[in-house]
């Protein structure tokens, strides 16, 4: 077993009854790498992060971990992270790190929510929330991290900072998977891009390979790729949904 | 981490949780203000402790499953529904643990809501009642403080089987308003279910002793154990409403059943 984390997943294919969300998916997570997983709406990026997550059974292919031995191997960021109401911050991030034997408290630091480390979590903003959960996916330092849109619904600042500090969690040698909407921030910190449609990877490469598919910002290579009409698109397989 | 120490955490949340919440406190009033309501009615507190018992008996068959149900219904389904139960899997936390520690935190809260009322009925009765139901009997024929503290200890291992029960519903349910009907359901077959089963074997002629049908029900087996151990004791030459063992043994299955069910439904 190699000492630096990485994930594989091995020509993973997901089902829900007669509906495919994914077919034959294979996707890499080198260590020291931050991997975006972008795609329409219902394209599949969240079932595969879930798959890479751990949390839901590929229906046939498989996922890999090599790494050093963890108590936790892999951080997760569900999309909509949600907490036992009634307890503070502090206590809930307590709660996770006791799982791990870690510091409450210098999670919260970590993310920038000490200065409210003693209000409710259901006072907590949406962003402070999904921060919340983002300290919740380091708990125990985890090599591997899979983060579900962790800048949705947060203001350009606060994206800003969560995506910067997504970067800096693979420059000590994470390996981190995260997928998203927001194409500038994914441009900006992703090393490589695997773009869904339909299920299926229509495209992976560096940013800059990706951009010069069209010559243009990410954008355009993206709506070349899955075509203009997925904007505004539910996009899954023929006759299918996810 | 050791799967002590994650089952200590998850107590830990729950116990904590209870604490907070005064839906509990609620829970106690009301679960006070029925069984005083039923001694009182019965005016068994002035006669001793077996009386009272007699009158609140039938009052806490179905008393402890419903308050069982309010509070282990969404034990389970909450974590499951909201995504926590995903997350929960990426941590060191064993199925066994988890639904050990959510089980044994809402069981200090459920017999707070019950054995908190009932023990204060006994005192109840201690203070009103007549100076022979002081005497800590030894044998058949008196009234006792002792046969009450029974009373209570039978009542807790009721609660924790119906608890129990209550949970593995949860776990099973995948969604609050899944929960909802199928602890409906479950108050049903615990309260009254069970019986109508036993009594449907009777009828059908399965050649079992009827005290042993009768333990196979979670509620006749206690309702048993309590004629048995409690109301039997105080009256000579009156016992074998059901079989102790078979009781004692339904009730275990009962429990470490559901228990089974609950981890194996969050470990799937």
């Amino acid at each position: 077993m190699t000492d630096a984390p990485s994930l594989q997943a091995t020509a993973v294919t997901r089902t829900f009854g007669d509906v495919t969300a994914l077919s034959e998916v294979s996707v890499s997570v080198p260590a020291g790498e931050v991997v975006a997983l972008i795609g329409p709406n219902g394209s599949g990026k969240t079932t595969l992060l879930r798959v890479l997550a751990g949390v839901l059974e590929p229906t046939a292919g498989s996922v890999d971990y090599a790494g050093p031995p963890a108590d936790r191997t892999i951080g997760y960021l569900p999309q909509e992270p949600t907490f036992r109401p009634g307890f503070t911050a502090l206590e809930t991030a307590g709660f996770y790190a006791r799982l791990v034997d870690d510091d409450p408290a210098a999670l919260l630091d970590r993310v920038g929510l000490d200065a409210v480390a003693d209000r409710r979590v259901d006072a907590l903003s949406g962003g402070m929330t999904r921060l919340l959960g983002i300290a919740q996916s380091l708990a125990g330092d985890p090599p591997v991290l899979a983060l579900d849109e962790p800048g949705s619904g947060l203001d350009p600042g606060m994206s800003e900072l969560v995506f910067d500090l997504v970067a800096d969690l693979a420059a000590p040698g994470h390996a981190v998977v995260v997928s998203s909407h927001d194409l500038l921030a994914v441009e900006r910190i992703a090393d490589r891009i695997v773009v869904l449609d339909r299920g299926t990877v229509v495209a992976r490469g560096s940013p800059a390979e990706l951009r010069e598919r069209t010559g243009g910002p990410l954008h355009e290579t993206f709506r070349s790729l899955v075509g203009d009409e997925a904007f505004g698109a539910v996009r899954t397989r023929e006759g299918e949904r996810e | 981490m050791t799967r002590r120490d994650a089952f200590w955490a998850v107590f830990a949340r729950e116990v904590r949780a209870a604490s907070r919440s005064w839906t509990y406190g609620l829970l106690a009033l009301a679960v006070t203000a029925v069984v005083f309501g039923a001694a009182r009615a019965g005016s068994g507190p002035s006669a001793g402790y077996v009386p009272t018992v007699v009158d609140v008996l039938l009052v806490v068959e179905v008393l402890v499953p419903a308050v069982a149900v309010a509070v282990g219904y969404r034990a389970v389904v909450d974590d499951a529904e909201r995504g926590r139960l995903e997350v929960f899997d990426t941590y060191p936390l064993p199925a066994s643990a988890y639904i050990g520690g959510v089980y044994a935190g809402r069981a200090v809260a459920l017999l707070g809501v019950l054995l908190v009322p009932l023990a204060a009925l006994g005192v109840h009765v201690a203070t009103t009642a007549g100076p022979e139901t002081a005497v800590f009997a030894t044998h058949r024929g008196v009234d006792s403080p002792l046969l009450f503290v029974r009373f209570l200890a039978l009542t807790a291992v009721f609660a924790l089987v119906a608890l129990a029960f209550a949970v593995a519903l949860s776990a099973v349910a995948g969604s609050r308003r899944r929960a909802i009907l199928l602890a409906l359901v479950g108050l049903l077959i615990v309260v009254a279910g069970a019986d109508i089963g036993v009594f449907g074997a009777m009828t059908g002629g399965i050649g079992v002793d009827l005290d042993t049908l009768l333990a196979l029900s979670p509620s006749s087996a206690y309702r048993g154990l309590v004629f048995e151990t409690v109301l039997y004791v105080a009256f000579t030459g009156r016992s074998a409403f059901v079989s102790v063992p078979a009781a004692a043994a339904s009730l275990a299955a009962w429990g470490l059943g559901s228990l089974l069910a609950a981890t194996l439904a969050v470990a799937r």
